[in-house]
């Protein structure tokens, strides 16, 4: 049983892959509009760090939903 | 090993600090008594700071306190429009009341955020107010017919947003500030000499702020949606 409580929470956390790669995109893509256009980097700051934050919720769900399965299931 | 999975499952639950003895006995957790504190510490500096306050000669802590105020009052402008600024109040103290209370980590007292309910209790806190901010801004009527806005097709997920708004945030907030503080708690507990200080500015400080100025910013983005 607990061998499948560990291969449950693993793949829980698998929603790692999706922010990751994610917010390396949004990120890259706001590099090169920093490099474009050096003036607009506090707007386009602001607007990478709000899209960061909400991508990473979906990171951290897996990881919440992981640690439930860990601690509440015998 | 096992002791480390023991202690860890020990800092995860809140436990109760006193007991009220009414109505059968409430049980007051560790994480209310820690938001007490900081409420205590926010008023005492509030009232602090405006004390003496004069529109001529005004000395440097008033012009600090104004700057700040300002630069806050115009940032909120630009996220809520005009119509928004008697929301702007409740909304700092949230962000001041947030970003105290996930620094806590610092000092080594558990912050009040790892506790699931003061999560829920501020996400509800935030739903019943953008509610009410479209009612006040649209009139009951009006309101209840934004809901099948823009096709009438969408009415049932909009209804359903009501619920999902306020899950994302208080999972969000809650599951960063938890996973911050038990990777914190593993490093302590494996070295807890020079280690947990880099990876403590990280999780503790700006991990923190940004859940802070995020659960600010997400209420007021919706709020301005249904003021719209």
């Amino acid at each position: 049983m607990t061998t499948l409580i560990a291969i449950g929470a693993g793949i829980a956390v698998l929603t790692g892959i999706g922010a990751g790669v994610g917010i390396g995109i949004a990120t890259s893509k706001a590099v090169e509009a920093i490099a474009r256009q050096p003036e607009a980097e506090g707007k386009i700051s602001k607007a990478l760090l709000l899209g960061c934050a909400l991508a990473e919720a979906t990171a951290i769900y897996g990881f919440v939903i992981a640690l439930l399965i860990i601690l509440f299931l015998k | 090993m096992e002791n480390l999975a023991k202690n860890l499952l020990e800092e995860l639950n809140c436990d109760t600090v006193f007991t009220i003895p009414v109505f059968g006995g409430i049980p007051i957790m560790e994480s209310m008594v820690v938001t007490w504190g900081i409420m205590l510490f926010l008023i005492l500096i509030s009232i602090i700071l405006v004390r003496d306050l004069r529109t001529q000669n005004i000395s440097k802590r008033q012009i600090i306190l104004e700057t700040v105020i300002g630069g806050v009052y115009n940032f909120f402008d630009d996220l809520l429009g005009k119509e928004g600024r008697r929301y702007i109040p409740y909304l700092t103290t949230v962000a001041l009341y947030l970003a105290l209370s996930n620094l806590m980590g610092l000092f080594g007292i558990k912050p009040p955020t790892k506790d699931l309910n003061i999560t829920i209790a501020l996400a509800v806190m935030s739903i019943v107010l953008i509610e009410y901010s479209g009612i006040q801004a649209k009139g009951t009527k009006k309101w209840l017919k934004s809901f099948a806005e823009p096709v009438a097709v969408v009415a049932p997920i909009n209804v359903l947003e009501i619920f999902i708004k306020p899950l994302s945030l208080c999972m969000r907030l809650f599951g960063n500030i938890l996973g911050g503080f038990v990777v914190m708690e593993l490093i302590k507990q494996i070295v807890p000499v020079i280690l947990p200080i880099p990876f403590s500015f990280y999780f503790d400080i700006f991990d923190g702020l940004i859940q802070a100025y995020v659960f600010v910013f997400l209420t007021s983005l919706f709020i301005k949606e249904a003021i719209e």
